[in-house]
């Protein structure tokens, strides 16, 4: 599985035809595909590209949402 | 004065435009869901349908004065307003006399609402009292409208009754 650093992970952010991928909790999800995920932003606050572990704590849906996407990677801090 | 509080104003106002918008297309999508709500399944869930496809357009309506009271706006046209959409916009099922599609597609679109307008008050709580009392007077209602659709998929009972009477129990305040 295809390690990310937070740099490489930042080009994902779904802009100008970049995939948008977000990390969780250790494991990096490609959820281009996503309505709410589109343009690389989520719901105005979220942007792609970045690791949502500490802000999912504050959304108003679980971190399960997140399973639905494929798993491209993991997380190297 | 919303600014001060610690609001980024830019943001909400961007939120509650793409709230309107999911509200407005919902509608839409409810409109033609009641023209297809025919047969024994169909006509038994049209009632809060008809119910939810009001109270979606008074969520629409009420939305629009606090978007420019907070120096907002709406897009100049229809097809902008649609594609920036908060949710998902809803399309009738490939067949109209499948219900439990039908239901599916609404429920989906309820708990869309219900995490729109949840995230809404998290970030106005204290905050923005204005907006924070419009969203959770939609989301009070969005969550019944959840409960109703949810029933009828036979995802258990939910506890909530039906209207009785006037529709906007909760929003029509800001309807005056």
């Amino acid at each position: 599985m295809r390690v990310f650093s937070r740099e490489e992970l930042s080009r994902y952010n779904g802009r100008n035809g970049a995939p948008a991928y977000v990390a969780h909790d250790g494991k990096v999800y490609d959820v281009t595909e996503s309505f709410h995920w589109k343009g690389g932003r989520h719901h105005v606050l979220h942007d792609a590209g970045q690791d949502l572990t500490e802000s999912m704590g504050r959304a108003p849906h679980p971190a399960e949402l997140l399973k639905k996407f494929p798993v491209v990677g993991i997380l190297r801090d | 004065m919303v600014e001060r509080a610690g609001i980024n104003v830019d943001q909400l106002v961007e939120l509650l435009v793409k709230n309107a918008a999911a509200e407005l297309t919902t509608y839409y999508y409810y409109t033609i869901l009641r023209v297809n709500l025919i047969g024994l399944q169909g006509e038994g869930i049209k009632e809060i349908a008809e119910t939810a496809r009001i109270e979606d357009r008074n969520h629409f309506e009420a939305l629009v004065p606090r978007i420019y009271e907070l120096g907002g706006k709406l897009p100049g046209n229809l097809k902008d307003f649609h594609d920036i959409s908060a949710c998902p916009p809803a399309s009738l099922p490939r067949d109209p006399t499948d219900i439990k599609a039908m239901l599916t597609v609404l429920v989906e679109a309820e708990r869309c609402a219900v995490r729109g307008y949840t995230h809404i008050c998290n970030l106005t709580a204290g905050k923005d009292h204005r907006t924070y009392d419009l969203s959770q007077a939609i989301l009070n209602e969005e969550i019944e409208h959840e409960s109703w659709f949810s029933e009828f998929l036979g995802e258990g009972p939910s506890g909530h009754y039906l209207r009785r009477g006037e529709t906007s129990p909760f929003v029509s305040k800001f309807l005056r």
